[in-house]
C-alpha cells in the first residue's frame, strides 16, 4: 500500500475520470432537484430563473415561482449538500485517525454531544453563534471523553472506542432530556424540540453561511492532514517511528471534525449513517489513500444528501424527518460493506 | 321487631345505595359505576376542563387539570367568572403536550373520577387504571364525541339538564350555520388551512382532525384534507395548497398574524396577500378544539370565510351565551379580548364584528 503521494499514470488517469463523473453529477443533483418539490414548477421555468440571474431574460415565470427556487429549494439543497460533505469527510477523517472502519460521528459521541450543547445554548440565549459555538464545545468535550475512556496503555481498541462511545452518547442523550424536561414548555421547549429533530426544513441562505464556513473550515485542516491520515492508519507505533507527532496529529483531525459535527448538527439535527456508510463506497472507488478519499467521499455525501432530502421534502404531503431515511438506507448497506470487508481486509486490528 | 328495624334500615341503605349509583359508559365503551354524584374530578385532556367547569357551574368540584387548560384561563375570561381555578393544581401531567400523567401526585388529589384521551396510546391510561383510580376515556375528531362528554359530564354531576341544553345548543347553531353554508357552491368556499403549529413547526390540521369538521361546516375546504389528523408539512407544501384563509392556533400564545405576514417565504399565498390570517379567539376555552363554546367557533369561522354573505351579531350571541353557559354579562371589551382584536385587528374584514 502506498503512502506517499505518488500514483502511476493509469491510476491518474482513473481519478481525473472519477472527479469529472463526481463532479458533474453533483452539478446534475443540484439542477434536478431544484425542479422536484411538491409545488409544480416547469423545468424551462427553473432553468430561466437561475439564468435570470445573470443574464436579463423576459420574465416567463410567476413570481411565487421564483421564490419557490430560490428562497426555499436552492438554500435547501445547498444545506443537505454541505451536511452530506462534511459528514462524510468527518467520517473518513475519523475512520483514517482510529484505523477502525465502525467510527462515525455518530458512534464517537461527538453528535449527541453538540446536540446537548446546543439544546442548552436554546435554553440560555437566543444567540445563534452561541448555538453553534455550544454545540461544538460540547462535541469536543464528548469526544474527549470517549477518547479518554477507551485509551487503556496508550492505545484504544475498537471494541472499547465503540462501547465508551455508546457510554458517552446515552449520558449526554440523558442531558438533553433534561434540558428539554426544564425548559419553559411555552417558549423554549417547542424551540428545542423543534432543533433536536433536525429537518431541512427551516433552510435559509443565513444558515448556509452559518455552517457552511464551519464545515468548509474543518474539511479543509482535514485535507490539508491528509497525508498524517495515511499514516496514522497504518497504526501508532509505525507512525511514531515515521517521525509523526501521532497525538497532536489525532488531536487536530478531532477538532476538525467536531467542527463539522457541530455545524451540521445545529443546521440539520442528527442525521445519522452518512458519516459512516458514505466513506466506505468512497473507499470502494479510490482505495484508501486520504488525498483521494476524502474529496471523493465529500462529493458523495453531497450527491446522496441531496437525493435522501428529495425524497423527505418531495414524495408525500407530510415532511418526512430526513434522518428516517437515511437510517432505513444507511443499515441495510453498512451491514452489506462489513461483510464484505470482513473478506477483502481493513489495514489494521 | 329489632331485627324487622335492622333489616328495614339495611333495605332503605341499599335502596338509597342503588338510587344513587350513576353508571356511565366511556368513549371506549368501558362501563364506570359512581356511588354517586362526583366530588372531585381531575381532568387530563387539556379542553375537559373549562368544559366541566361550565357544566358544573363551579370549580368546586374541579380538583386537578392539566397545565395548558391552566394557560387557557390565565389572564383571560374564564378567570374573572371563576377566580378559584387558578388555585386548582395543574402538576398532574410531564410538561408542554404531554399525556402522561404523573400518578402519585394524582393520588394526592383523591379524584373520584380522572379524564383522560382515550384515542392515544395505552400507556397514559394503564398507569391510572393500575393506581386504582377511575377513569373516564373520552375521544376527539368528531363533533358527536364532543357531545359524549357533555352527556358524561352532565351525568356524573346531576346537572344533566344544563348539559342536554348545551348539545341543543349545539344542534340549533350547527343547523342555523349549516343552512346559511348550504348554497355556497363548492367554488366560492375558500381553500382553508388551520396551522396547530407554526413558530415550532409547521404543523397543520388534516381530514381526521375537529378543525376539518368546523371547517367544512362554515363554508370552507380544508386545503389539507388528504391528511390523518395533525401532519408536518413543509413550506412548499403550503405555497402548493396556496390557502385562501389561515387560521392560528390558540395554543402557541405568542403566534400573531403578523408572523404569517412578515414571513417572506409566504409572500405570495392569498390569504396572506389578501391579509386574511386570523388568530383563533380565545373564551371560556381556545376556539380552535372542541370545547363548550364551539357553536360560537362555527358562527365566527362562517362569517371570516363569508363576510360578505354571513353577518351574525356575535356581540349579541356571546353575551346571550355567556349568560346561558356561565350565568355571567360580558362587556364590549369582553368581546373585543375573547374574538383577539388585538390581534386581528388589521385582518381583512375583521370590523364585521363591530368589535374594533
Amino acid at each position: 500500500m502506498s503512502i506517499a503521494n505518488k500514483t502511476t499514470a493509469p491510476a491518474r488517469l482513473w481519478r481525473f475520470g472519477l472527479w469529472g463523473i463526481l463532479v458533474v453529477l453533483l452539478g446534475l443533483s443540484i439542477l434536478v432537484s431544484l425542479g422536484i418539490g411538491r409545488f409544480g414548477v416547469p423545468i424551462d421555468h427553473v432553468f430561466a430563473i437561475l439564468l435570470g440571474n445573470v443574464f436579463p431574460i423576459e420574465l416567463t415565470w410567476k413570481p411565487v415561482e421564483e421564490r419557490v427556487v430560490e428562497l426555499i429549494r436552492m438554500p435547501r439543497i445547498l444545506i443537505a449538500a454541505l451536511a452530506g460533505a462534511g459528514l462524510a469527510v468527518a467520517g473518513s477523517a475519523l475512520q483514517g485517525v482510529f484505523r477502525n472502519p465502525l467510527v462515525g460521528p455518530q458512534i464517537i459521541g461527538v453528535s449527541s454531544g453538540a446536540a446537548f450543547g446546543g439544546a442548552f445554548a436554546i435554553l440560555v440565549s437566543e444567540s445563534q453563534v452561541l448555538l453553534i459555538g455550544a454545540a461544538f464545545g460540547f462535541g469536543m468535550l464528548a469526544m474527549l471523553v470517549v477518547y479518554t475512556i477507551s485509551r487503556q496503555q496508550g492505545r484504544a481498541s475498537i471494541l472499547m472506542l465503540v462501547l465508551a462511545g455508546i457510554v458517552t452518547s446515552a449520558f449526554f442523550s440523558a442531558l438533553v432530556s433534561i434540558t428539554k424536561f426544564v425548559a419553559d414548555p411555552d417558549d423554549k421547549l417547542p424551540a428545542i424540540v423543534f432543533w433536536l429533530m433536525g429537518s431541512f426544513a427551516s433552510s435559509s441562505y443565513e444558515k448556509v453561511l452559518l455552517i457552511g464556513i464551519p464545515v468548509m473550515l474543518g474539511s479543509l485542516v482535514v485535507y490539508l492532514m491528509r497525508f498524517q491520515i495515511n499514516v496514522l492508519s497504518l497504526g501508532d507505533e509505525e507512525a511514531q517511528s515515521l517521525g509523526l507527532k501521532v497525538e497532536r496529529t489525532r488531536w487536530i483531525v478531532l477538532v476538525a471534525v467536531a467542527l463539522i459535527s457541530a455545524a451540521v448538527v445545529s443546521a440539520a439535527g442528527i442525521v445519522g449513517w452518512v458519516g459512516l456508510v458514505i466513506p466506505h463506497f468512497a473507499r470502494m472507488l479510490t482505495g484508501p489513500d486520504h488525498k483521494a478519499l476524502i474529496p471523493a467521499a465529500a462529493l458523495i455525501g453531497a450527491i446522496y444528501l441531496i437525493h435522501v432530502d428529495n425524497v423527505a421534502r418531495a414524495s408525500i404531503a407530510a415532511e418526512i424527518p430526513v434522518g428516517i431515511i437515511t437510517a432505513l438506507l444507511g443499515a441495510p448497506v453498512f451491514a452489506y460493506l462489513l461483510r464484505r470487508a470482513a473478506n477483502k481486509g481493513w489495514s489494521s486490528e | 321487631m329489632r331485627l324487622l328495624a335492622l333489616l328495614a334500615t339495611f333495605f332503605v341503605t341499599a335502596n338509597s345505595a342503588f338510587a344513587d349509583a350513576i353508571t356511565i359508559t366511556d368513549q371506549r365503551g368501558r362501563k364506570i359505576t359512581l356511588d354517586g354524584d362526583v366530588k372531585r374530578v381531575v381532568t387530563i385532556p387539556i379542553p375537559a376542563a373549562s368544559m366541566f367547569i361550565a357544566v358544573d357551574g363551579s370549580t368546586d368540584r374541579l380538583v386537578g387539570m392539566h397545565q395548558l387548560s391552566k394557560t387557557a384561563i390565565k389572564g383571560r375570561i374564564l378567570e374573572r367568572f371563576y377566580p378559584d381555578a387558578l388555585t386548582i393544581p395543574s402538576n398532574i401531567t410531564g410538561k408542554g403536550f404531554s399525556f402522561v400523567p404523573n400518578v402519585e401526585e394524582l393520588l394526592v388529589l383523591e379524584p373520584d373520577l380522572v379524564f383522560q384521551w382515550g384515542h392515544l396510546n395505552d400507556d397514559i391510561i394503564e398507569p391510572l387504571v393500575n393506581a386504582g383510580l377511575e377513569v373516564a376515556l373520552i375521544r376527539i375528531g368528531k363533533e358527536e364525541f364532543t357531545r359524549k362528554w357533555l352527556t358524561m359530564m352532565g351525568a356524573m354531576t346531576g346537572k344533566a339538564d344544563k348539559a342536554q341544553a348545551m348539545i341543543d345548543w349545539r344542534d340549533d347553531v350547527m343547523a342555523e350555520v349549516r343552512a346559511a353554508t348550504a348554497d355556497i357552491a363548492e367554488d366560492d368556499r375558500p381553500r382553508t388551512l388551520y396551522f396547530m403549529n407554526y413558530l415550532s413547526k409547521l404543523r397543520v390540521a388534516g381530514g381526521k382532525s375537529y378543525n376539518n369538521f368546523y371547517i367544512d361546516l362554515a363554508g370552507g375546504k380544508n386545503v389539507a384534507a388528504e391528511l390523518g389528523m395533525f401532519v408536518d408539512v413543509g413550506v412548499e407544501q403550503i405555497i402548493a395548497w396556496d390557502p385562501e384563509v389561515i387560521l392560528l392556533n390558540g395554543f402557541e400564545a405568542k403566534l400573531s398574524p403578523q408572523d404569517v405576514y412578515d414571513n417572506e417565504l409566504l409572500a405570495d399565498l392569498s390569504a396572506v396577500k389578501n391579509r386574511r390570517v386570523y388568530k383563533m379567539p380565545l373564551g371560556g376555552y381556545r376556539w380552535d378544539p372542541p370545547n363548550q363554546e364551539s357553536p360560537l367557533t362555527w358562527l365566527w369561522l362562517s362569517m371570516i370565510l363569508h363576510p360578505d354573505k354571513i353577518d351574525w351579531d356575535m356581540a349579541e350571541r356571546i353575551s346571550r351565551n355567556y349568560q346561558f353557559i356561565y350565568g355571567q354579562d360580558v362587556t364590549d371589551d369582553d368581546v373585543a379580548n375573547i374574538l383577539r382584536v388585538d390581534m386581528n385587528a388589521d385582518a381583512a374584514n375583521y370590523d364585521i364584528f363591530g368589535a374594533n
